[in-house]
């Protein structure tokens, strides 16, 4: 039983009796106390280790909503617009036009063997590009030997090359919605629905959802969060096949896995009575490293995907409403289901119609059944406004907010999509702060990427790309925000007696920066450089490039 | 090519009851059938002839299966199995454009587009047509029929309107239906009428005719057994033997219902018949 006391700049505990401390004693993986050395030193013999005397020690980020995905896409390379790092520690640049994707593929092409195999690529968001749209002629001049595929940011439109379409037996007689065609008919290379791009993906044989959640890929998605501080993630939406469940169970099963991994079921994936009993049979698998028990339902689409359902005025563009994922009856259904069987519901919500719905939906829910702290959160909750977030109040709801896309879409969302006063209280945690609505902040990764301190800049700063500032009102404070991402986060999960700030008893997960969050300017927190963590007492180092 | 149809229509409508239907009335055709749930399938327990996880096989050769997370995925694992089936049915979520579904016979090759099956609550559509939140939805997938079945027939205030408004929102045939007891042979070999997806390939025309005195039955009868090219016929008759009701007639195929329509209260006998060329045959006065 041996303790170890570190010594560092700063601690920052999120404990407001004790907010702020020089020493953490860690025995056992959890926390026995901090404080100066002195008041430390009553527990007994200890070791002293002073290797992070310069560093500023956090609670361990913990990313409410995530994929573990996140880790498999980095088999593939990155096209992104925005420079991005991989779990090795590897950042790649942004590509800032067509011709820059096209010629990174070439690069990357050559590399590979010349046996036609698949080039699969990922990241790819021309929403800043301005002319054409990619085309088969681009991706053909990667390669027209082998298939070149490139999916979008969004993970809904994919690119590819001739090659493809004469595997999948796509050609212009071929009337299927979501092939993207050109004045003269022809199909361009864009598919935009699921349909198409699955039989594109049959057609070269990817099995993208199998290569995305292996093992190999769960280390990276833990190896990508340790990079960015991050000690406890969920994967928010899982159907958890056996295949993924095991693997999830060997990665965890390492003392090096640096995560605390919490995959949520997908409610949709089998009626509620079959979930609740798979969910059931699944917890007891848990462990100090995975934790099952989450349930997530998805009621809408994306706003910037124009799929979100909306409120009158809708869409700012005129675009008609977008599409129910489950109608609002089956919600009601499935939500009492899980519900009445003590289970905490984590709900997609991105329109404002879609969060109605869910809210009404607790509320008849707790009518129905009344249960105690039940914690039900909307996820994502990005066009709720006051109304909305005092009903979540009363209900005793949480919301967890999707605060980079203010950075990343919030231009999109105010010339387009919103509308200037829609976009300008979108993820609105000052709203949610000032009505005591226990809320997070997200990156859902890998939509953008996991970085709990570029979250927490977004919602200190609400910058857009462009550098529009979008809500002055709805900015919050740099505490509060670190907050956010740690105890805030840990609370929507039902983990902040155990996780979320450095309190005696709790788990030895930290965060350990280069500099003082608090100390920065609030426009420099997204550049403090994270060393690494400590995950139950075990120092994870990040890769240093 | 294995024929490919999709049931679709909102929660509650009647889809899963006439999935029932198909499945007692297979008559030798084997049937594989995707569903959402299982468990509102009227599987006799009798007739199982396996069950394994997400499928459960019927002693007629029938396959049911569950869809689960991916429609797609499902459905090309059941083209992998070892069984031929005769033909596949998909029933659509309650939300779900089954257009969009039936797009996937469009692209994979071993699947050939039967048509795109409407189910429509006759006691409700108009007031889920009319709600904000749903209302987009209903529409869309009452478009995307290539026949609509308007079911629970029976439990509508006024049958008569609704099956004008339905008539006023889509091209399809309307069938209507209680407990979406239909002739299992009309649901299949659909003509293209629903608006998403490609264009029907061969246009069609509609040709109407009006009558102010009562119909002979047979004389009808006789007229429509003699027509050629008609692919549908329906229309609201006064007939002779009975002149104080509405006499609902349809055509489909060859196959000719008549069903009671309430209270005569109309102007004048109708009938619509469609077409690539309909011809027909003249009505013999009694």
């Amino acid at each position: 039983m041996s303790t170890i006391v570190y010594a560092a700049r700063r601690i920052v505990t999120m404990n407001p009796d004790n907010p702020f401390a020089t020493h953490v004693a860690v025995r056992d993986g959890r926390i026995l106390g901090a404080g100066t050395l002195e008041s430390l030193s009553g527990w007994g013999r200890f070791d002293l280790d002073e290797q992070f005397r310069d560093k500023v020690i956090l609670p361990g980020f913990v990313e409410g909503h995530s994929h573990a995905y996140e880790g498999g896409v980095w088999k593939f390379p990155y096209v992104g617009f925005f420079e991005r790092t991989s779990p090795d520690g590897k950042r790649s640049p942004g590509l800032k036009s067509i011709d820059e994707v096209v010629a990174a593929l070439q690069v990357y092409e050559k590399t590979m063997p010349k046996d036609g195999s698949t080039l699969f690529a990922w990241g790819f968001d021309p929403i800043y590009f301005t002319g054409r749209r990619m085309n088969l002629g681009d991706l053909d001049k990667v390669s027209t030997e082998r298939p070149v595929l490139v999916l979008h940011s969004n993970f809904h439109v994919l690119n590819v090359n001739t090659p493809v379409f004469a595997r999948a037996n796509i050609t212009r007689h071929t009337n299927v919605h979501g092939i993207v065609k050109d004045d003269k008919g022809e199909p361009t290379g864009e598919l935009q629905e699921n349909t198409a791009k699955y039989l594109a993906y049959k057609a070269v044989g990817i099995d993208l959802s199998g290569l995305l959640s292996d093992e190999p890929a769960t280390w990276g998605f833990a190896r990508v969060a340790q990079l960015a501080g991050v000690t406890t993630a969920t994967d928010l939406h899982n159907t958890l096949p056996d295949s993924t469940v095991l693997a999830y169970e060997k990665a965890t099963a390492s003392v090096d896995f640096p995560l605390r991994l919490l995959p949520a079921f997908a409610a949709l994936a089998m009626p509620p009575d079959d979930g609740i009993a798979r969910v059931r049979a699944l917890r007891k698998k848990n462990s100090e490293r995975l934790r099952y028990g989450l349930v997530k339902m998805v009621t809408d689409g994306s706003i910037q995907g124009l799929s979100a359902r909306m409120r009158w005025p809708g869409y700012y563009d005129g675009t008609p409403n977008g599409v129910w994922n489950v109608g609002p009856d089956e919600i009601d259904r499935i939500l009492l289901a899980y519900h009445r069987a003590g289970f905490q519901v984590h709900i997609h919500t991105n329109g404002d119609e879609a969060s109605e719905v869910a809210i009404e939906s607790v509320e008849r829910a707790l009518a129905t059944a009344p249960r105690w702290d039940h914690r039900h959160t909307l996820q994502h909750a990005q066009m709720a406004d006051a109304g909305q977030f005092r009903r979540m109040k009363a209900l005793g709801m949480c919301a967890n907010l999707f605060a980079n896309h203010i950075f990343y879409w919030g231009d999109v969302h105010y010339a387009r999509t919103m509308g200037p006063e829609r976009a300008e209280r979108m993820d609105a945690c000052g709203t949610a702060l000032g009505l005591g609505v226990p809320f997070a902040i997200h990156c859902d990764a890998p939509v953008t990427p996991i970085g709990p301190l570029f979250t927490a800049w977004c919602a200190v700063n609400r910058l857009t790309a462009s550098g529009r500032v979008l809500g002055t009102a709805e900015r919050i404070s740099v505490a509060d925000a670190l907050r956010a991402i740690t105890l805030g986060a840990a609370y929507t999960l039902k983990l902040d007696e155990e996780l979320g700030s450095i309190d005696v008893g709790k788990r030895a997960d930290f965060a350990i920066l280069d500099e003082d969050p608090l100390a920065v300017p609030p426009e420099k927190l997204k550049d403090v450089p994270v060393w690494g963590t400590m995950v139950g007492g075990r120092i994870f180092q990040a890769p240093r490039t | 090519m294995i024929p490919f149809t999709v049931i679709g229509g909102f929660l509650g409508a009647g889809k899963t009851t006439l999935l029932n239907r198909l499945l007692a009335g297979a008559a030798g055709r084997r049937f594989a059938v995707l569903v959402n749930d299982f468990g509102a399938l009227d599987i006799d327990g009798k007739l199982v002839a396996a069950h394994g996880g997400d499928t459960v096989a019927l002693a007629n050769g029938c396959l049911c299966c569950t869809i689960g997370d991916s429609l797609v995925e499902t459905l090309l694992e059941l083209l992998e199995r070892p069984e031929r089936f005769d033909h596949i049915v998909v029933e659509a979520s309650g939300v779900a454009d089954p257009a969009r579904i039936a797009d996937i016979a469009v692209l994979e090759p071993q699947l050939e587009r039967d048509g795109v099956i409407v189910v429509v609550d006759a006691a409700e559509v108009q007031e889920r047509a009319a709600d904000r939140r749903v209302g987009d939805t209903v529409l869309r997938q009452i478009k995307a029929a290539d026949l609509l079945v308007l079911n629970k027939i029976d439990l509508a205030d006024d049958p008569a309107a609704v099956h004008d408004w339905l008539s006023t929102q889509a091209a399809a045939p309307i069938l209507e239906a209680r407990q979406a007891d239909v002739p299992i042979d009309v649901l299949f070999g659909l003509d293209r009428y629903g608006v998403a997806g490609s264009k029907p390939d061969q246009a069609f025309r509609s040709w109407s005719y009006a009558w102010s005195e009562p119909v002979g039955r047979e004389a009808l009868m006789a007229m429509l057994s003699d027509t050629k090219d008609v692919l549908r016929a329906k229309g609201v008759v006064r007939f002779a033997d009975a002149p104080d009701r509405r006499s609902i007639v349809h055509m489909v195929g060859r196959r000719i219902d008549i069903g009671d329509g309430g209270p005569w209260t109309e102007e004048e006998s109708r009938l619509v018949l469609l077409g690539p060329k309909p011809v027909l045959g003249s009505l013999q006065r009694e």
